[in-house]
This record gives structure tokens, C-alpha cells and sequence, in this order.
């Protein structure tokens, strides 16, 4: 079975979500088994996802019997579900029953909160290494997706697994959102370690986030940079949480004086905090700093991860390996996805980038082998550890203010819109706040008289 | 500006409604889109507001318009 999850002793607690029901590996797999009987062979499926036992069991199902699941997030705007569903034609949706924007379609069966739905379309054809449909983007809605093969998605969990030394023992705070790589990452790792996942959809300034995280015993923590900014504002590092083992990020660079703070704390209480790198199109791990060279190698993002060889290419085309380098990242591994969707006919593409990936990010690489982010090819921001793609907000804006032209720019946290007059720019932000789900106060509109478009693409 | 005006103008400022959307049924499970980011920008903006530094606690008891006046008081902000 996926993950191997029918080898794990069926008594041993897999997930706990925030019903606080305790879920057995032997459950589980029943569960799984059943989700993938409902379901005929290489089915396409739309999963509207949120952190509970329901969203995951119809995941694991999936993978489990060869069934496609494109994951999203169960909040995504109507509009851009449908537009979605239009597109990519799936034969299935698996969504919370609770949803009241629920679509035309006849109930096939429910479990856990979720029920799925068969639209009665037919779906386009799939190319046999085709598992997994993952969104470039966690907040735009952009229907553009990243191919994972069944491969990649079990090479991260066992890549994952041995970085972190994941036990049965381990219990796993999974808080990151299961329609974003990282979030899916954590699930896998820890369940193909046969460890606890401690699965909630809380926010982190919610009780019941901490009483998990300490009444449930987590001993390993995966954020991103603003997880830990509210984790220290929460007074967490003063917090007794006797069974912690680990702290990881992921997620983009959090300010050095954070990682200082995550240093000093791991120090202290004999903790180990370990950063990672990754993207959705390497299914979200690819570099790792072994715990303590945090201490020296500030704001790294450290050595490739086990199984995986990390290079840098440099402004003239020369590819090195080791030694002191500058230029784009590139990684080679099993966990190396496919390749995009952009429409349903991709669907049928096979490897394009047979194991290899150039990032888009822009490193310098120490005499140690150390690796450090200094700039972005690729035009996106990180907010809040969402992917926001640049292309996607232009796009939202043109649509919605046709004749206005449009050019985001921005540093990670911070989205800067020019546009053109014909749109109000209160108007503007008000239509990407309500599209994409974002904090207006990261959106910053300016109103210009054209815009110069030569240096886009720089 | 009197302590109402601030605590109202903060919210309306957080969350960008109305101040006819503000009362005891404005709250963390029936608000559109309040979570961490929101809360967190609430914690701030009144800190900044009433120029006092909230507890941990304190920031997670900040579900609702109502329950944000009773976190105020204990730190002698009247409402």
C-alpha cells in the first residue's frame, strides 16, 4: 500500500485531528481501502482540502489505488472552483459535506465530514505516471499545477524521513495547509515513518492549537518564517514542551534575528533547529542544514537532502559542484516532479525534466558546501509562506479592470500593484484581497500613467 | 478621539468593514478571512492604539469584538 501504511502495527495511532479522535494505522487503512474501491481506476478527482481526517483519508485513498487528486484548498472562491472544474473535467469531487456552495453533481458516499460527488464528466486522459496535482500557487487560485509521479511524492517521504531520523515514536504538529507541498510533506514523512500526526486546521492563535501541540505531546514542529514570528510573539521559546525533539522551516528566509532567537533557543534546551529549502515542483524538500551548523551558517539553506545532488550555474553556463560559486540553484533527485499543467491536455505529458530542476533561485555557495538564497529568477513573492505568482495577480486585475494594464512587483511580504488609471486602486486591492484571500495590508496599489514593460522579464 | 472611536477604527481598519458590522456577533467563527495574519494585526493595532503590550494569553482571548473589550479593561482601558 502507499507509504506502506498496511505495515505498520494497525494498533499504533496514525492521525489525531482537531476532533481529537484518535485514528489507527489499522483504521486507517481500512478507511483508504474503502475510499479506493468507491472509485474506478486512474479516475480524476478534485480534493477541496482542510486539515482534518475526511480531506486526508480521501488523499491517501487516492494515491493508494492509482486515482488523481488535484488538491485545493476548500476556501478556494466559487468562481475559481468552477472555472477549474470547467477546465480540468474531473469525474469527482471529495469536499467537507458542510459546504454550502456545493455544485450540481449525486452523492456517491461520505465519511468523516467529507463527501464525494461524481459530476458526471468525463475526464481527459492521463499519462500512466500522473499521481499527484499540486497548484504552483497556494492563494491565487491559479490553475496552473505541478505533475507529481508516485515516485517523487515516495521519495520525499523517505528523503524527509531519514533527514529528520522520523521514529514511530515521533508526533508531528501538521499545521501547514495539506493543499501546499509542505504541508503534504509533513503528512507523508511522518506516515510512512509510521509516527503520529497531530493534524490541525487551528489557527495558531487559537487554544486549541496549543493545547495540541503540548497536551499532544508533538515532538517535531514544521513552520514557515511566520510561524515561528507568531510562535515567538506566543512565548514560545520560554514555553516547557518537554517532548519537542525538532524546530524546521521551510518556507523562504526568516529574518536573522528570528533564526538567531530559533539558535539560541535549540542551544539552550537541547534542541535541534533545522532549516530546509524546497518547492512544490521538487515536492517541497531539497536542501537541508544539518542541526548545529545553524549556528554558524546563518540564513543558509545548507547541503542537498539525502538521495538528492545540489549544483550551481553560473552566468557564463558553467556548472560546478563544489567549492565557492554564485548563480542559479540547481537540483537533481528522485523527488524532481514532471513537469506543469497548464490545461488538461499536459495531463497526458510524461518526464520533462527527467530528474533534474533548475530553481529560479539565485545562490551563493560557500567553501563548505553551504548554500545561501541571494535573489529570484522566477517571478513571485512569498506572503505568509504562500507562493503568490506575479503573472496570476496581473491576470486577476486585467480581468477584472479590462483596459487597465497591470505590473506587480515586490519583496517577499509585501505585493506592489501598478496600474493604469480606469481602476480605482481601492478598487483593485479590494478584488485581490477577495480572489486570492491575502491581508490588504500586504498589498500596496500604485496608481501610474503607463507602465514600461521592457524590464519585466530582467 | 475617545477609547470607542480607537477600538472601533482599529477594527475597521483590520478587517475592512463598517462600523455597523461591529458588534457581539462579530467574531473569529463567523468573520470572513480572520485568521492568524488578522489576529496577530489586531494584537498589534491596538497595542498601538492604547500603548500597552497584550500577554499570550491575552492575544489568543481576542476572538470577538465583544471579548476584545474585556482584554482592554484588564489593562485599565475603559470602553
Amino acid at each position: 500500500m502507499f507509504l506502506d501504511l498496511d505495515k505498520k502495527p494497525s494498533d499504533a495511532p496514525a492521525v489525531i485531528d482537531d476532533s481529537l479522535e484518535i485514528l489507527t494505522y489499522g483504521r486507517l487503512c481500512s478507511l483508504v481501502e474503502d475510499f479506493g474501491r468507491r472509485l474506478p481506476d486512474r479516475s480524476l478527482i478534485i480534493i477541496l482540502a482542510s486539515n482534518t481526517v475526511g480531506s486526508m483519508v480521501g488523499y491517501l485513498g487516492c494515491m493508494a489505488s492509482g486515482v488523481v487528486p488535484i488538491i485545493v484548498n476548500k476556501d478556494t472562491e466559487c468562481g475559481q472552483l468552477s472555472h477549474m472544474v470547467r477546465l480540468y473535467r474531473p469525474e469527482y469531487l471529495w469536499m467537507p459535506e458542510a459546504d454550502t456552495n456545493m455544485p450540481e453533481g449525486q452523492r456517491v458516499f461520505s465519511a468523516y465530514g467529507y463527501v464525494l460527488v461524481s459530476t458526471g464528466l468525463t475526464a481527459p486522459d492521463l499519462h500512466p505516471d500522473l499521481a499527484l496535482l499540486l497548484p504552483t500557487s497556494g492563494s491565487t487560485g491559479s490553475p496552473k499545477m505541478v505533475r507529481h509521479s508516485l515516485r517523487n511524492v515516495q521519495a520525499n517521504a523517505r528523503n524527509v524521513s531519514e533527514l529528520f531520523g522520523i521514529s514511530p515514536q515521533d508526533r508531528a504538529m501538521a499545521f501547514l495547509p495539506m493543499y501546499y507541498t509542505m504541508g503534504l510533506s509533513v503528512i507523508t514523512s511522518h506516515l510512512y515513518s509510521g509516527a503520529t500526526v497531530l493534524l490541525t486546521g487551528r489557527s495558531m492563535l487559537d487554544k486549541a492549537f496549543w493545547a495540541m501541540l503540548r497536551d499532544g505531546g508533538a515532538t517535531i514542529l514544521t513552520g514557515v518564517p511566520y510561524s515561528f514570528e507568531i510562535l515567538q510573539r506566543m512565548g514560545f521559546f520560554r514555553m516547557d514542551l518537554p517532548a519537542l525533539r525538532i524546530i524546521t522551516q521551510g518556507g523562504g528566509r526568516m529574518s536573522d534575528s528570528l533564526w538567531h532567537n530559533c539558535v539560541e533557543y535549540a542551544l539552550r534546551t537541547g534542541r535541534q533547529f533545522i532549516a530546509t529549502y524546497g518547492q512544490t515542483e521538487g515536492t517541497a524538500r531539497m536542501a537541508w542544514l544539518p542541526w548545529p551548523m545553524a549556528v554558524q551558517k546563518v540564513g543558509s539553506i545548507g547541503i542537498a537532502e539525502p538521495g538528492g545532488q545540489l549544483s550551481v550555474l553560473d552566468d557564463s553556463g558553467v556548472e560546478t559542484f563544489e567549492g565557492e560559486a554564485a548563480g542559479e540553484l540547481v537540483f537533481r533527485g528522485e523527488n524532481v516532479t514532471l513537469g506543469y499543467a497548464v490545461g488538461p491536455k499536459d495531463f497526458m505529458k510524461g518526464d520533462e525534466r527527467g530528474g533534474v530542476l533548475h530553481t529560479g533561485d539565485i545562490v551563493r555557495r560557500d567553501a563548505d558546501g553551504c548554500h545561501f538564497i541571494i535573489g529570484r529568477r522566477t517571478r513571485f513573492l512569498k506572503i505568509y509562506g504562500l507562493r503568490i505568482a506575479l503573472d496570476e495577480v496581473e491576470h486577476i486585475v486585467q480581468n477584472a479592470f479590462p483596459g487597465t494594464d497591470c505590473l506587480c512587483s515586490g519583496v517577499d511580504g509585501h505585493l506592489v500593484v501598478h496600474v493604469t488609471d480606469g481602476a480605482e486602486p481601492e478598487n483593485v486591492r479590494k478584488v485581490i484581497v477577495d480572489k486570492t484571500g491575502l491581508f490588504h495590508k500586504n498589498i500596496e496599489v500604485v496608481q501610474v500613467e503607463s507602465i514600461e514593460r521592457t524590464k519585466q522579464y530582467g | 478621539m475617545d477609547n470607542r472611536d480607537k477600538y472601533n477604527a482599529v477594527f475597521r481598519d483590520v478587517f475592512m468593514v463598517d462600523d455597523a458590522a461591529l458588534g457581539d456577533t462579530f467574531e473569529k467563527d463567523s468573520v470572513d478571512g480572520w485568521d492568524s495574519v488578522r489576529q496577530l494585526a489586531l494584537t498589534a493595532a491596538l497595542e498601538d492604539s492604547f500603548d500597552i503590550l497584550l500577554d499570550a494569553e491575552d492575544i489568543l482571548e481576542l476572538s470577538s469584538y465583544s471579548k476584545g473589550k474585556e482584554v482592554l479593561r484588564k489593562y485599565g482601558v475603559e470602553l
